[in-house]
């Protein structure tokens, strides 16, 4: 079985110790994408949270094996110009704390801010519903993210 | 032995602030362990109290990839717990459920988890107590040395108790039970231990580098190491990473096998062995004269350690007095005592013991304000400590701006009432509530040798300038709190600042990030160390023939080109001196200045089904001088939702059995993005004289007043005074129909 993915536009094959694992083991210790935190490992916290085909989801998960040919997209692969603005928003309103649940909101607010029917249709308090933070509070991370939409 | 590690440390991690981390730049533990690094895991007990009667490791140390195992025999002369040195690495009696008994190492995930399944470990089941009463009635001890299963006894009495109990016209009281809840940080438990020639490097998280550093450094040196303790960024904490047996089962492993080690805690096991907020049964009456003045106030707790002794004494002694020194009481009476059960170990959780005790004290201040037809804020400032006061505890009090916290709650409240009338029906209730909080900056009595911090400043041969604390970032904002200071102070650009944390191998000492104490201590050190640096940068211009009065950036520039910046290094610190060790009753100046808040909200409750709903909220703050106000708002909109969460959601629930039945976010209940609510930071600012530019500390104070606060408002709406946390919509509801507020047909039972 041969699984290939594209990760943040390079294409990468997955070596068979790693296929029937999870998505989220493959990038952190196969790439060394560390950017893509484990919080729980049971799609509860969301900072393992990466886009796949354009839609955020939990990397832990899925399972390499059923990923064949899909295009993953986690913080590192960002684009700089939506990374500098996240991060100017977040220095600015205060939305980081200890930063663990960042590189998920981040893709998250990624994808709000590449719009569609589904976001437009929904306050961010319901789309960021499976975005755990323990230090914010939150009211801080949605007025960076309003700021940026 | 020489291993196959590299003989020279990798340089100590510069600490991320906020733009590295909004970028997913910041590296906690779990982001260092390199791919081939021994993995480790734990057999843990499935018994709330049981002797283990035999171990076999044999089959387990067959399975290929299984480098190696640790029993209890291995760690039989060491036991943790800086209160109370009673928990053991692994044990021969398990106390919880999760208790680890036996240690596997592995090359990989797969054996790990093969090996620990092919242990075989028999038990022999013991008689099990998971609440207070039934250890306290247990005709056994938990631990051998206390017999009555009481880990440690309080007793604090102020004033003259008989002479004030005549001045009392009206008593109150109640009795509040209060709930276990875990810390739930994001960044689970995570422990990378690297070997090097000479010593072992202990990478975690935690909030004190340097307490582990010593605590540990003794038992390696027993095996002829030497350690250090590295602290990378830290996912969160709220008062649980301290000691914790997995860093002595990766120790041990990485010395044994001489190769780096690795632990990262799932979060279901992180749950069940991680630690809670230490659960309190609190039985209080306070007494006041017909015209109002606070007079007496007596207190019992009985509050649940768990299995082992984290911080649970220290926390029980606060939750017993602390609050007292929020208002002019003539006399107290605090006894309470802490006590062994098999719940997994409690710890301290932001707030100390005083989001327990604030519970009780003010909903009884509310209930003496009603009795006493006072205003409930006016009569918290009559009574309301003062500037210059020291209080029965022995707390000198130097700025205090309770009052104003007060008077600002007042005002948010009218207005509101005002502007938004409420549709009050018979299903909904709307109600308003308040309630005051105090908190200490640091706690002398924590460590009696000393309380203090130390700072260096040092120019590395680019020009950078480079920060060295003891104290870590857990979250708060050191990192931008200490370069902002040291930026400002010398006139330097932020980005020519670089700083490193909790690297025990360079940093001087710091005793760490607790009781909200960082900002203050390390704060002042950063000052002391940035005049003394400029002093230094003066002294170095004139021997290179500057100006003395050179700006410090052309001096370090100067220094770079004349190859001086080596002498460029100074070290600066604070330990303020007018502050006590407490005595066992806790009397004493723990602390160099206090914090005082007023919380206020408005809940509608609906009493059909309990739901209680926050519609506003309002948090009034004198944390002196704001330092950094979009972080300090942080903190307390953060706080504020934590308390939310423990007012009435989150707990820990435990079966007959003693098994964690919730041991993950969903269960465990914590707040998401849909659970917040509009909350408004007002700071009312004080200047405390001895604080770093005035400012006061403000990481712990924000989630004291919650729970009262809102059983305050509760009330207010319902009538129905709430006993336990959390308030539950089913607890609301039953306390509703105790209370006969709901209409006979939908009443309980």
């Amino acid at each position: 079985m041969q699984v290939t993915l594209r990760v943040n536009g390079k294409l990468s094959e997955v070596p068979p110790s790693f296929i029937g694992r999870r998505l989220l083991d493959y990038l952190r210790a196969e790439l060394g994408l560390t950017g893509v935190k484990e919080g729980c490992g049971e799609g509860d916290c969301g900072a393992c949270t990466v886009l796949v085909e354009g839609q955020p989801m939990c990397s832990c998960l899925l399972l390499t094996g059923v990923l064949d040919g899909r295009e993953i997209t986690t913080i590192e692969g960002l684009p700089e110009t939506f990374l500098a603005q996240f991060s100017a928003a977040c220095a600015e309103y205060g939305a980081v704390q200890c930063g663990y649940c960042t590189p998920g909101i981040a893709v998250m607010a990624a994808w709000l801010q590449a719009g569609g029917s589904e976001v437009s249709a929904q306050p961010i308090t319901k789309l960021l519903e499976g975005n755990l933070c323990r230090c914010t509070g939150y009211q801080q991370i949605i007025e960076a993210l309003s700021a940026l939409q | 032995m020489t291993g196959e590690q590299p003989a020279t440390s990798s340089p100590a991690p510069a600490a991320a602030g906020v733009p590295d981390r909004a970028r997913g730049l910041a590296r906690y533990t779990a982001d260092l362990i390199p791919p081939g690094t021994v993995l480790v895991g734990l057999a843990r007990s499935p018994y709330a109290h049981a002797r283990v009667s035999s171990i076999d490791i044999q089959a387990a140390l067959k399975i290929p990839g299984v480098l190696a195992a640790l029993t209890p025999a291995d760690f039989d002369d060491i036991a943790l717990g800086h209160q109370g040195a009673d928990e053991p690495v692994l044990t021969r009696v398990a106390r919880y459920v999760g208790d680890g008994i036996v240690a596997v190492a592995a090359s990989d995930q797969d054996a790990l988890l093969r090996g620990i399944e092919a242990l075989h470990i028999d038990y022999e089941i013991l008689p099990h107590a998971c609440s207070v009463d039934d250890a306290l009635a247990l005709d056994q001890p938990l631990h051998p040395a206390f017999l009555d299963n009481v880990a440690r006894r309080f007793s604090a009495e102020r004033g003259d108790w008989e002479a004030a109990q005549k001045r009392v016209s009206t008593w109150v009281e109640g009795t509040f039970q209060t709930q276990a809840v875990p810390h739930a940080y994001l960044e689970p438990r995570a422990t990378l231990v690297r070997v090097y020639d000479d010593r072992l490097e202990l990478v975690t998280g935690t909030h004190f580098p340097s307490v582990l550093a010593e605590t540990y450094g003794e038992i390696v040196a027993g095996w002829g190491a030497r350690l250090e303790v590295v602290t990378p960024d830290i996912g969160g904490s709220f008062g649980a990473k301290w000691e914790h047996p997995t860093h002595l089962v990766c120790l041990a492993f990485a010395h044994r096998l001489r190769r780096d080690v690795a632990m990262v805690l799932p979060r279901r096991d992180d749950m069940i062995s991680g630690r809670t907020r230490v659960a309190m049964r609190i039985q209080m009456r306070i007494g006041a004269t017909d015209d109002g003045e606070l007079i007496a106030k007596e207190t019992m707790i009985w509050a649940d350690n768990g299995a082992y002794t984290g911080h649970g004494p220290s926390v029980t002694l606060a939750a017993a007095i602390r609050m007292d020194n929020l208002y002019r009481f003539s006399a107290l009476n605090a006894q309470a005592q802490l006590i062994y059960t098999n719940n997994v170990p409690s710890e301290c959780f932001r707030g100390f013991g005083s989001p327990q005790s604030a519970f009780a004290q003010e909903q009884l201040i509310d209930e003496l304000a009603e009795q006493l037809r006072i205003d409930p804020i006016e009569l918290r400032r009559r009574n309301a400590v003062q500037p210059g006061d020291t209080t029965l505890h022995g707390w000198q009090v130097g700025s205090c701006g309770f009052n104003d916290c007060l008077d600002a709650i007042k005002d948010r409240i009218q207005t509101h009432r005002r502007e938004n009338p409420m549709a009050t029906s018979d299903r909904y209730r709307f109600g308003y509530g308040i309630a005051g909080a105090t908190h200490a900056i640091s706690n002398r009595g924590y460590d009696h040798r000393f309380d203090r911090d130390m700072m260096s400043l040092a120019v590395e041969p680019n020009g950078v300038l480079r920060i060295e604390s003891g104290e870590v970032e857990i979250g708060c904002g050191t990192v931008d709190l200490f370069a902002g200071i040291v930026a400002d102070h010398l006139e330097l650009d932020r980005e020519r600042i670089r700083l490193v944390l909790g690297d025990t191998a360079t940093v001087p000492h710091g005793l760490g990030c607790f009781a909200s104490r960082t900002a203050f201590f390390g704060g002042r050190a950063a000052l002391d160390a940035s005049r003394r640096f400029a002093q230094l940068c003066g002294r170095l211009a004139i021997d290179i023939g500057l100006p003395a009065d050179t700006a410090i950036a052309s001096v370090i520039e100067a220094a770079v080109t004349a190859n001086r910046t080596m002498e460029l290094r100074v070290t600066g610190s604070y330990e303020p001196d007018h502050v006590t060790v407490p005595d066992e009753s806790g009397y004493g100046n723990i602390s160099p200045a206090y914090t005082y808040a007023t919380h206020g909200c408005c809940v509608r409750v609906d009493t059909a089904t309990g739901l209680t709903t926050v519609v506003c909220y309002w948090a009034a703050h004198d944390t002196g001088q704001v330092l950094n106000p979009q972080r300090a708002r942080g903190q307390v909109v953060g706080g504020v939702v934590q308390g939310l969460g423990f007012a009435l959601a989150e707990t820990t629930l435990v079966d007959d059995r003693g098994h964690m039945q919730n041991p993950g976010y969903l269960d465990d209940r914590v707040a998401t993005f849909a659970d917040a609510v509009p909350i408004e930071c007002i700071f009312t600012p004080t200047f405390e004289k001895e604080g770093p530019r005035g400012a006061k500390t403000i990481a712990e104070p924000p989630i004291i007043p919650v729970a009262a606060c809102v059983a305050n408002a509760i009330y207010d709406a319902t009538g129905a005074r709430q006993w336990r946390l959390p308030m539950t919509p089913e607890w609301v509801w039953r306390s509703l129909c105790a209370k006969g507020v709901l209409a006979p047909d939908r009443t309980a039972d």
